[in-house]
């Protein structure tokens, strides 16, 4: 634990891998996803000089990120959207409510957002009495289930067709025991068609909003958004301050990269561009910092504010296959989650940066190319720094530096640690160590390189 | 109504814009905009339709109006409520005009939704379609099938084309300038459950893409 009240990394995917079978249908599934992107990337003989653009015109928006704010805000607001400020998750909700309460609503839908995951307006929302549902599939099973999104682009991975079955079951009516995803499917369209088409108000989140023109993009594959869009009265749309880019060109270099990256698909079903309201609709778009206009002050880790949030990391990531979305505890998990997460909260999210083999295999599928796995890298530098690492990984992190410090005290640690793997192994493959859970430990040599150099020297 | 004056936010604007300014780095160029590598050399339709089957969705390239009404006769037999933005087929469906400016809630018993978009892009298969082509913003959604109707002339090879060729419309002409757009891939689809694609998630479960060549001979294609 990394001295606060909640599970780390380690013990809560300690609790995924008690069910192995299931844990390799979760790898499985995952890779099975990479290697769609994979198959889709190299379709695009440009794919590497995409990302490259992407990268740098990342990196013209974050050293002018106020100046497109600005713009936008004027664009914006010249179209008729109505634009707020929140400079953090309360003031978010704060305005969400306020909306709402002006028109005298309590029920909306939602599209998937993770900004209102990050702000958890959902709970917020239900304490005020506001019912929310949301509409893409994925999200609506995980809220039906009482239970966070596992991944931000698949919602519900971590759950078998069998339990959704059961969910829809529960909450739906459907029959006991029907567990075709055609069936559950057809069963939630029109469970949500009766919600899109008697709700007001209707939230989204925002993939790219656009600084020349004031308009923002909406990317689904259900429609989901545009259903809650269309039918709504009031059109809310959250969206967190780095989601600016300059130009609509540039909306080119983004659309091409974005579900490539994600599912291997050429693009999303719809690319939405809402630029005005619709006549005698209401518009608004909540522009959220926070913590993000701090984290643009962090040398080493503001390239993570790159991110288009495709989860290409998650798939490719060793770990977080085999410990599912839930053990990182905050709402957009995996290697980028890691990244981003210990800037919001330093201390709650220490273990996140040591969640990781550092293979670098995210950085090599981002799509923005962001350095993930040097940032977790210095991140963990930063974390043990600030005094926030677990109090075990410190003290074990003080006793190899003075061993390694020390040739002779090597030497003969060395030869113990031979000694008792040889002759007596139970005192290294138990349970005490955590090294040996999910290992094999190796047979030890008889001699240490060291007295083999010296016996044949000559 | 202009909450974006109220105090509290306009706090938080200043002092969310005050912090970025002073923790962004130092200026960093724009770079130069990749044009893509041509999918295909000379016709495009065939990596459209090709990218297009590879999603779900169908398309035709035909002659004109009278035989895309025919193919629609066959192909939606039943359809009780059709609705259309192209005016050639107004006696096939319920035209625009009527449909237009109504609650975007009685579109909810569309069953066939018949629309021009401007272009296709070859790389994705994906349709441009502007707010004055849809009759309602609803209607591409809340149809149960979608029909689009493209000039066979118009693909483009990929985004990048795209972006490029949308700035052109709206040069071309101010009624071009969207309000709303949107591209649109194939039907609506999920794999949310266990990766199982399915087709019709919230909108329509199927897409057909007619493109229109008007030179065409019929003769070839029954």
């Amino acid at each position: 634990m990394s001295g606060s009240n909640h599970k780390d990394h380690a013990a809560l995917a300690a609790e995924f891998n008690k069910d192995e079978p299931r844990v390799d249908w979760h790898d499985e599934t995952l890779w099975w996803v990479r290697q769609k992107r994979d198959k889709a990337a190299a379709r695009v003989p440009e794919w590497e000089l995409l990302r490259d653009t992407a990268s740098r015109i990342k990196d013209n928006v974050l050293s002018n990120l106020s100046g497109y704010l600005r713009q936008f805000e004027e664009e914006a607001t010249r179209n008729g959207i109505t634009v707020h400020w929140a400079a953090d998750a309360n003031e978010h909700n704060e305005i969400v409510l306020s909306i709402l309460s002006r028109h005298k609503i309590d029920k909306m839908v939602k599209s998937k957002s993770m900004l209102t995951e990050e702000c958890h307006l959902n709970e917020f929302l239900h304490e005020k009495g506001i019912d929310v549902v949301d509409t893409d599939l994925g999200e609506r099973v995980v809220q039906l289930a009482g239970e966070p999104p596992s991944h931000i682009v698949l919602p519900c991975i971590h759950l078998k067709k069998q339990e959704i079955g059961e969910i829809f079951h529960e909450h739906l009516g459907t029959p006991k025991g029907n567990a075709d995803p055609q069936f559950l499917t057809h069963a939630a369209r029109l469970h949500l068609r009766e919600k899109f088409l008697t709700r007001r108000v209707a939230l989204t989140g925002v993939n790219f909003a656009v600084a020349e023109t004031g308009e923002f993009v909406v990317c689904t594959n259900e429609g989901n958004a545009d259903m809650g869009a269309h039918l709504a009265d009031v059109h809310i749309a959250s969206m967190g301050i780095e989601k600016l880019i300059p130009q609509r060109r540039h909306l080119g270099v983004f659309l091409r990269l974005l579900t490539r990256s994600a599912t291997g698909q050429p693009i999303t079903t719809y690319s939405s561009h809402f630029r005005r309201p619709r006549q005698g609709q209401e518009m608004h778009i909540v522009l959220v910092d926070n913590g993000r206009s701090v984290h643009l002050g962090r040398k080493d880790f503001r390239n993570s504010l790159k991110c288009i949030r495709c989860a290409a990391c998650f798939n490719t990531c060793p770990v977080y296959r085999r410990s599912g979305g839930h053990s990182y505890h905050t709402a957009v998990a995996g290697p980028i989650g890691s990244i981003l997460s210990p800037n919001l909260d330093m201390k709650k999210y220490a273990d996140l940066p040591f969640a990781s083999t550092l293979c670098g295999s995210c950085s090599n599928v981002c799509p923005v190319k962001i350095d993930i796995h040097e940032q977790l890298y210095k991140w963990r530098q930063v974390i043990v720094q600030e005094g926030y690492a677990a109090a075990g990984k410190t003290a074990v992190m003080k006793t190899m530096n003075w061993v390694l410090s020390h040739p002779g005290v090597y030497h003969t640690a060395g030869k113990t640690g031979r000694w008792f793997m040889l002759n007596a192994p139970f005192t290294v493959k138990n349970g005490f160590n955590t090294w040996y859970r999910q290992r094999d430990m190796p047979t030890p040599p008889k001699q240490s390189f060291g007295d083999w150099y010296k016996k044949n020297k000559k | 109504m202009n909450e974006s004056s109220n105090t509290a936010t306009r706090n938080s604007r200043d002092k969310i814009l005050n912090t970025v300014h002073g923790n962004q780095p130092a200026p960093r160029e724009l770079p130069p905009l990749p044009e893509g590598t041509p999918v295909a050399p000379g016709d495009l339709a065939p990596t459209f339709i090709t990218a297009l089957e590879a999603i779900g969705a169908t398309a035709y390239i035909v002659s004109g109006f009278d035989r895309i009404a025919t193919m629609l006769h066959e192909q939606f037999p039943g359809a009780r409520r059709i609705v259309t933005g192209c005016p050639q087929l107004n006696a096939f469906a319920e035209a625009a005009a009527a449909a237009k400016g109504l609650d975007p809630h009685l579109l909810e018993n569309v069953e066939l939704g018949i629309l021009p978009a401007h272009f296709g892009v070859a790389e994705n298969g994906a349709c441009w379609i502007t707010e004055t082509q849809m009759v309602e913003r609803a209607l591409p959604f809340i149809a149960q099938r979608l029909v689009l109707v493209i000039p066979h002339s118009s693909i483009v090879p990929n985004m990048h084309a795209a972006y490029d060729r949308i700035a052109a419309l709206e040069a071309e002409a101010p009624a071009n300038t969207y309000g709303f757009s949107t591209f649109i891939a194939g039907p609506s689809k999920t794999a949310d459950i266990e990766q199982s694609l399915v087709l019709g998630a919230h909108g329509p479960i199927s897409l057909t893409v007619f493109l229109l060549d008007e030179g065409l001979s019929d003769a070839g294609f029954y």
